[in-house]
């Protein structure tokens, strides 16, 4: 499967180097880098060949968490891949949850009302903001320090705690629905809110200190895996990594959706693109999502969460409970599904680590056709190999944590 | 009861959007059929001229497709050619299922027209000019290759790769192409609807390093 | 495309920065005071940073998703009535459900109902989709077990009386009434 003749002959080697090696014949050191290796969170196997510390040839393999999402969800109904979608991006899940039902939203055809909106956009901003606290303290954890990662975690537990109070679950949340979410915000949710949304601030602020200023910190992670704008863009990368260098490409601004076009938030850029660009920019991205969750949480309108259409919401409990119709109805729903007019969509989410988007082809059935995720770990992972390649062997660890590649999402 | 209904879209829509009026000026015949449904634009491209195409809408300033998100395939295996075209069979059935569901077996399927199984499925963006496009080629099951758009987009490599693994589209011109999901030895390729879900793989005999050991006591 | 676009910017290089002895210490300080303010609310009786699991149990919202259970009503019955909407519904197939007929006014009761908690993924679909209100999201969670069989659960062990699933069904009778 791999060669063991092949170099990257990108890496020019000098000439008293050359000469140096002719001498001494070595050849390059195979090490293998995972699949489960204690320094990178993710399951993944790099390959690589090293001339002392330099990395001279890496191939990067992924598919150890391959678990056939796509194949799953042509034999389930609609409303039953939702909760597989949370296992995509288990750090971020209610984003995933809200990319797939928007997708099917599209298919159908369906408006979903603006309290509804606001409350996605409030889970989904909690998720990224659990998604960067998460990144950050395991990439610091990994550059070997604990500290920050026992911070974030506990700030994490408090957004977690909030999506908790909103759902039932803290990761495997099944929170969003076709036309609508679940259940409405508990009545008291500001006041549950605030004070933890604080209490997170501060704790990432801790966490901020401890590495932003720490020389060593800041030695392994400027000017390692740098990758020009027009790679990246060349590459398909999107998301932090993608504005870090300088591109201010964020979906929730170029196509807004649920209500970002009304919200008032920022997104920042890097102009470096190494792996200390990305990580200022998820901080700066940590605080823009605080604000948009203060925002929603002030301008919450009074209302339905759920759209009025027969074909998707399931009748209200009371109703089925008490009359024929829609007990009928209910039954219909559940064994066939919502059908939605034949067709194809794409729609895209920006979610934590990039573009997510899902693109759905139905046939008319309540069965989806084909559902396809397009991950943004997936496309983001591709250009690893060539960020790595160059570098020195302690540059993989830092370059790997900010690409913050989710298994889940990658392999599907 | 919501007041409106939201209204059926018609499959080709005879007005254009103002980005396919710009792709169409510049892609002129090499566009076999182009749709705009549900806000998303959709080209239908020949295999044969699929890395030219790619490099056209890559390289023109008011296209500037530079973004290549995803890369992927549909079967339509035993299916009609695309299932918008045939949308008034489908919804013509589908009211013949609901009044008469014992008479399911004597549904009249659209037939099978001459389009080939596969459709290779591109979706690209502009990062400057905010535009999305799909691109969709088809391809036979006979003889199931493509041209790799792998030197326009690098992007396309894993993603390729990915479609090859699933799908079992082979690209040609791409730089690597092996499976990226699924180990080497296995047998088909599981999207594909001949797969059965609950098949299963031959059990491999392990040929890698330290194979020919004695097993060590447990 | 006008986008409200921030720089993100690096911290100078400074004085602290150069020398890592004073980063160390600013990062000690912050360390410190954490260390400190957790001590100071361990005195004060106020545990807010840990739960000491098995004595201690966090305080779950209303809306947790535990493991289904079926309601039992007051005469001992259960009160589904072997429709199989939940089996359908569940993405997971783990429930099974044999029917069998029943003299009551309901007419239909299941005879085997299983749940296969090792393949369950706590969804909640299943509880949607009910017309019964028969299988509900208890706020049991702890069900670990020391075989396979043990995390199949037949009908005898999933019987729950009502009153003890009030603060679900009120969650439920408030938040899936449209
Ligand atoms: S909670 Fe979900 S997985 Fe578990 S039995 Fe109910 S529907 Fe099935
Ligand atoms: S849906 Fe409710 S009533 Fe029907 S079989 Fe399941 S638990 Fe019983």
């Amino acid at each position: 499967m791999l060669d063991p003749e092949r170099k990257n002959p990108a890496v020019p080697i000098e000439g008293n180097q050359a000469a140096a090696l002719e001498e001494l014949h070595t050849p390059p050191m195979r090490l293998q880098f995972g699949p489960s290796h204690p320094a990178t969170h993710g399951t993944v196997k790099i390959t690589l060949d090293l001339e002392g510390e330099q990395v001279v040839w890496s191939d990067v393999e992924v598919g150890y968490l391959h678990r056939g999402f796509e194949k799953e969800c042509e034999t389930g109904y609609y409303y039953q891949n939702i909760p597989y979608t949370d296992r995509l991006n288990y750090s971020s899940p209610i984003l995933n949850n809200t990319g797939y039902c928007m997708a099917v939203e599209k298919l159908f055809g369906i408006a979903t009302p603006e309290r509804c909106n606001y409350i996605r956009v409030i889970g989904c901003e909690l998720s990224r903001m659990a998604d960067h606290m998460l990144c950050i303290g395991a990439s610091a954890m990994e550059l070997a320090a604990f500290t920050p990662m026992l911070y974030l975690i506990e700030g994490r537990e408090l957004i977690l705690d909030m999506i908790d109070s909103l759902c039932g679950a803290r990761v495997t949340t099944n929170f969003v629905r076709i036309g609508g979410i679940s259940a409405d915000m508990p009545h008291n949710f500001p006041e549950f809110a605030r004070p933890r949304l604080d209490r997170a601030l501060k704790l990432f602020e801790d966490a901020d200190k401890l590495l932003t200023e720490n020389p060593v910190f800041r030695q392994r992670m400027e000017g390692t895996g740098y990758l020009s704008r027009e790679d990246l863009i060349a590459w398909g990368v999107t998301g932090p990594l993608l504005r870090a260098g300088g591109e201010p490409y964020d979906v929730r601004k170029v196509h807004p959706y649920l209500v970002y076009g009304e919200l008032d938030f920022d997104v920042p850029v890097g102009e470096h693109s190494d792996n200390f660009d990305r990580y200022l920019v998820r901080l700066e991205e940590f605080r823009q999502s605080r604000r948009i969750i203060l925002q929603c949480l002030e301008r919450m309108p009074d209302g339905p969460v759920d759209a009025d259409d027969p074909r998707v919401r399931w009748p209200g409990k009371g109703r089925v409970f008490n009359r024929m119709e829609e007990l009928i109805d209910q039954f219909k729903l559940v064994t066939e599904g919502g059908m939605p007019p034949a067709g194809e969509v794409y729609h895209a989410v920006e979610a934590a680590n990039g573009e997510l988007g899902f693109y759905i082809v139905s046939d008319g059935t309540g069965k989806p056709w084909k559902c396809r995720c397009r991950a943004p770990s997936f496309s983001n992972m591709s250009p690893l190999s060539k960020m790595i390649t160059g570098g020195q062997l302690a540059d993989v660890v830092p370059t790997f944590g900010m690409i913050n590649m989710i298994g889940g999402e990658c392999d599907r | 009861m919501s007041a409106e209904k939201p209204e059926e879209k018609a499959p080709a829509a005879p007005e254009l959007s103002p980005l396919l009026e710009k792709v169409l000026a510049r892609l002129g015949d090499r566009v076999l059929e182009r749709h705009t449904a549900r806000g998303d634009d959709r080209i239908h491209v020949a295999r044969e001229r699929i890395l030219e195409v790619a490099r056209i809408l890559r390289d023109d300033p008011e296209l500037n497709f530079d973004l290549l998100l995803d890369v992927t395939a549909i079967d339509y295996f035993g299916q009609p050619d695309d299932f918008e075209t045939k949308l008034q069979v489908w919804d013509q059935n589908r009211a013949v299922m609901r009044r008469l569901p014992q008479r399911r077996h004597e549904l009249v399927l659209p037939p099978r027209g001459p389009e080939p199984r596969f459709a290779v499925v591109y979706h690209l963006t502009s990062t400057r000019l905010a535009h999305r496009l799909r691109i969709k080629c088809r391809v036979p099951e006979d003889d199931p290759k493509i041209a790799s758009v792998t030197p326009v987009w690098p992007a396309a490599n894993w993603l390729e790769r990915e479609t090859w693994d699933l799908y079992g589209i082979v690209f040609e011109g791409h730089p690597d192409l092996r499976r990226i999901y699924l180990y080497e030895e296995f047998v088909g390729h599981p999207l594909r609807k001949d797969y059965a879900k609950h098949g299963e793989q031959p059990i491999q005999e392990y040929v890698g390093p330290g194979a020919k050991e004695p097993r060590r006591p447990h | 495309m006008a986008v409200q676009v921030v720089k993100v910017r690096r911290p100078a290089a400074t004085f602290s920065s150069a020398n890592p002895w004073i980063a160390i210490l600013k990062g000690l300080w912050v360390s410190i005071r954490h260390f400190f303010g957790n001590l100071g609310l361990f005195l004060r009786g106020r545990q807010d940073f840990a739960i000491h699991f098995p004595e201690q149990r966090l305080v779950q919202p209303p809306a947790l998703r535990g493991m289904p259970v079926l309601a039992q009503m007051a005469d001992g019955k259960e009160r589904c009535v072997a429709c199989g909407l939940c089996e359908w519904a569940c993405p997971t197939s783990c429930i099974t459900i044999y029917p069998a007929e029943t003299a009551d006014e309901v007419e239909r009761y299941p005879e085997i109902f299983d749940i296969d908690m090792s393949r369950c993924m706590f969804c909640g679909l299943c509880e949607e989709a009910c017309p019964e209100e028969a299988i509900i999201m208890s706020r049991q969670i702890e069900i670990a077990s020391y075989s396979r069989r043990g995390s199949l659960w037949h009908k005898a062990d999933l019987l729950v009386p009502v009153d003890q699933l009030k603060t679900r069904t009120d969650y439920i009778r408030r938040n899936y009434e449209r």
